[in-house]
């Protein structure tokens, strides 16, 4: 009877481990399903952003023609009868300095005719947004190249690559020649003024006389790149291309303005796969434009990278050198003990904590120092003692230092015994035995650390708002002018470009889609990044594999 | 005081409309002047109102000056001051007056007033979802829906969009309230205009930004909120308001708007550090003549808000001298 009672006490047991075996099971699958589900939502709204849909041309019942792209249907919902199972359709209409506003909603009963004419044209713009209509006329210095639809679109390609070369030597000009002269003019200005603050002498006079004498010269260089801009410009605005809208409105648009002429009705396959790749490209490498609300982010791109980067530099030889005291010097006792629970501790601070300390430690008290002692001559406007990308890194460094201090630990922890006292044996010093035997075995394990501390930063955003990040930062902060990498300025973030283009910006319907395709993007950036850290710990990991054994 | 600026505006720059929609920027004011040597950086912490506005002059000013870098934080009015008198910022947007108090504190700073700079004007809309059958609202019922203490006149809270003035299936819906939080000169312009200085509800949703409102009215088909006319999509609709019952009903269309009509219009200001007897930082100097030029006014149409009259910018010039 006992043998009877123990057998199936154990096989409920085994029962109960096998339920216990398919939660696990279940629970996987559910995490998984979870954020598979998530990355395939992100990924269809943020890739379809790209795709060229088919533009409509629309008559309604009162006479009015709109042409624009369909976003979605629905069905109107009311209680009333006459309306019942009515749809409506939600059409982009663009045209934004005509209209006003990028959408309208249109009901079924509303509608007349929808039809998909050929010679209906979308000019993505540099301002203003895409303008839906057809094409009139070509001219160039007020007098017409050609007229109606079919010889407009074969003269346009040609002045249209003409005057994107302008354009782009028009910002070459800006960018190189003048750009030097404002910032010679800026270090200048910089200059004059610490020599005032300096106080009167012969050589403080002898310098302000040579300081004026330079200036002279960079205002009449200014002068004349200014005059050579201004013409440059008015040839940009030389080329017009006059549009008719749906309504019959003429609209004059300068073919400088525009960034790319599409039409979407008579495109072929392989065209609109190369126009869908073409502003993929643009989205991940332009500036953008529009307060945020198209073009590319490649800053925000760069300056999240960059922060990443520049935080694991300051995280990992920090967290190691913690972690080596921890475990291969400090003797076991309570204060010890207690810095581990610390530091267990501090990674569970919530993360805007530490951007309010490092606001207050690093920009406000480190930041306001290196001003006062460094940079008088610009104040009262701020250098460091401002949010910058230094400061952002030096704030996400301390919030994932503890990430860093426990894998490297546990790195540390790892490597085998026989293998430091054979290091002693062998003559070695302490220092020696660390450095060159027990550092090198434990380089997956920090690895590791620094992979999750990456992964943590790239993520974080709170923090990072009050400590150097905006919304628009056009320049980045490595450029061609001394010194290079500048660590003071603010940048742009993926994360807060999700935040600002999704709650903050002025025209919400029409970058919604904008959302998604940002957020797809740093899910990518946050796994290439994870990814080379990946392949990089696995091949240190084969190296010291075969020597440690 | 202010709505008869407004009106003054509009006297002066109605000629220049003419009726024509969009509106047009008053031909009186002069396009932007280049002058060399402006560099550096510039930073402008305020108003979330004003930060596509800022972004977006930052586009053009940075056309102009290819070499200045721009960098523009917008997290509510509220946050313009101490960043002014911290120095972390040269450039403070507001959408709302500041307050003397807050004028005080950088008074005992620097020992002299901030220089206030008028750049926009802007009409504040109430928004409903665009399915809503209500079309207006005097201010003392706007009062009764967000208000909890009413100190505009009403006699009793309005709960459901029957006691607003809907009939039919939509009387017995309650209404949803979406609002900014306090750091946003809007929620004090709202506080102080259309509630009388009174308190808001605690139901009201309070959202981080101007286009969330927008957002959340959007999706919530019960929905009312207030934000920037400039904020607006097809997925709203704003409201006709009136000053008390038995007023004319006025629409925030642009000319309503600077004939100083409409009740919720106000100014949108940038707020600088000048000392009153040292020349101004070039940079800054340059940035607000830009903002007060054609090209910069011509933004402010761009992004929805109503662009100054000559007779203004030519009073904010003088101020820039």
């Amino acid at each position: 009877m006992t043998m009877l009672g123990m057998t199936s006490r154990r096989r409920s047991t085994e029962r109960l481990g096998q339920v216990f075996t398919w939660m696990c099971a279940g629970a996987l699958a559910l995490n998984l399903l979870l954020a598979v589900g998530l990355l395939i939502l992100i990924g269809m709204h943020g890739l379809a952003y790209f795709w060229q849909a088919s533009v409509t041309e629309i008559e309604l019942k009162d006479g009015t023609r709109l042409i624009g792209e369909v976003h979605g249907i629905e069905a109107v919902p009311t209680a009333d009868a006459a309306w019942e199972g009515e749809q409506r359709m939600r059409l982009k209409i663009g045209n934004r300095d005509l209209y006003g506003l990028d959408f309208r909603w249109l009901r079924e009963s509303e509608i007349e005719t929808v039809t998909t004419p050929d010679e209906v044209v979308l000019l993505e713009r540099l301002e203003w947004g895409n303008f839906y209509g057809r094409m009139v006329e070509l001219r160039q210095a007020g007098s017409p190249v050609a007229a109606g639809s079919e010889a407009v679109l074969a003269a346009l390609p040609d002045l249209h690559q003409r005057q994107m070369a302008l354009r782009e030597s028009i910002e070459s000009l800006e960018h190189g020649e003048m750009g030097e002269v404002n910032y010679e003019l800026e270090k200048l200005r910089l200059e004059e003024r610490a020599v005032r603050m300096r106080g009167d002498d012969a050589r403080a006079s002898a310098d302000l006389a040579r300081m004026e004498r330079t200036q002279a010269q960079l205002d009449e260089r200014y002068r004349e790149l200014a005059a050579e801009l201004t013409a440059m410009r008015d040839r940009l605005h030389d080329v017009v291309l006059v549009m008719r809208d749906a309504g019959g409105q003429t609209k004059e648009i300068a073919v400088g303005e525009i960034v790319r002429v599409v039409q979407p009705n008579s495109m072929g396959t392989l065209a609109s796969v190369r126009l869908y790749l073409g502003r993929i490209v643009e989205f991940v490498s332009g500036a953008p434009r529009e307060s945020n609300t198209e073009g590319g982010i490649f800053p925000a791109i760069f300056g999240t990278v960059m922060m990443v980067f520049l935080m694991s530099f300051a995280v990992v030889p920090f967290g190691v050198l913690a972690a080596l005291y921890l475990r291969e010097y400090a003797k076991d006792g309570p204060m010890v003990r207690a810095v581990r629970i610390a530091v267990n501790n501090l990674a569970g601070v919530p993360s805007i904590v530490f951007g309010v300390f490092g606001l207050g430690f690093f920009v406000y008290l480190i930041g306001g120092t290196i001003d006062q002692l460094f940079y008088a001559e610009a104040l009262p406007t701020p250098t460091f003692g401002t949010g910058g990308i230094l400061w952002a890194s030096l704030t996400l460094a301390l919030l994932t230092v503890p990430v860093v201090i426990v894998a490297a630990e546990e790195g540390l922890a790892a490597v085998p015994r026989v293998v430091r006292e054979g290091s002693l044996a062998l003559g070695a010093t302490k220092f020696e035995t660390i450095w060159r035997v027990v550092l090198p075995a434990a380089s997956p394990g920090i690895l590791t650390g620094m992979i999750l501390a990456m992964a943590r930063a790239a993520g974080e955003v709170a923090p990072l708002m009050i400590v150097g990040m905006v919304k628009l930062a056009p320049s980045l902060p490595v450029d061609g002018y001394f010194p290079y990498v500048h660590l003071e300025r603010k940048f742009m973030h993926l994360g807060f470009h999700i935040y600002d283009v999704g709650f903050q910006s002025p025209n919400v319907e029409a970058s919604q889609p904008l959302v998604f395709a940002t957020a797809l993007l740093l899910v990518g950036v946050v796994i290439g990044m994870n990814f080379v850290a990946i392949v990089v710990r696995n091949r240190v990991r084969r190296s010291y594999a075969t020597s440690a054994v | 005081m202010k709505r008869v600026w407004i009106a003054w505006t509009a006297l002066v720059s109605l000629s220049g409309i003419a009726g024509a929609s969009p509106i047009q920027v008053d031909e009186a004011v002069a396009p932007y002047a280049k002058v060399g040597g402006v560099a550096g950086n510039l930073n402008s912490i305020g108003s979330d109102t004003l930060n596509n506005l800022m972004t977006l002059w930052a586009e053009g000013f940075q056309k102009n000056y290819p070499n200045v870098r721009t960098q523009i934080e917008g997290k509510g009015s509220s946050t313009a001051p101490p960043a002014l008198i911290a120095a972390t910022a040269q450039i403070g947007p507001m959408s709302r007056e500041m307050k003397p108090t807050e004028v005080d504190e950088f008074e005992k700073k620097f020992g002299y007033e901030p220089t206030q700079v008028r750049v926009a004007v802007d009409a504040l809309a109430v928004y409903v979802n665009k399915d809503n059958p209500i079309e207006k609202l005097t201010l003392p019922q706007v009062d009764a829906i967000f208000s909890k203490t009413r100190h505009c006149g009403a006699a009793a809270a309005i709960d459901t969009w029957g006691a607003a003035g809907v009939s039919g299936e939509w009387a017995a819906k309650p209404i949803s309230l979406y609002g900014r939080n306090s750091a946003s000169g809007t929620y004090g312009f709202f506080k102080e205009n259309a509630l009388c200085k009174g308190d808001f509800r605690d139901t009201v949703k309070e959202q981080p930004g101007s286009a969330s409102v927008v957002q959340g009215v959007t999706e919530d088909v019960q929905g009312i909120g207030y934000s920037g006319i400039g904020y607006k999509t097809s997925g709203v609709k704003a409201l006709s308001i009136a000053n008390k019952e038995g007023d004319e009903y006025v629409n925030t269309d642009p000319e309503l708007v600077l004939a100083g009509r409409y009740p919720l219009a106000r100014f949108l200001y940038v707020y600088v550090n000048r000392h009153p007897d040292r020349p101004m930082d070039p940079l800054v100097r340059e940035f607000l003549k830009f903002i007060v030029s054609r090209e910069g006014q011509q933004i402010v149409v761009k992004d929805g808000y109503l662009p100054l009259s000559a007779k203004i910018v030519g009073q904010e010039l003088e101020k820039l001298k």
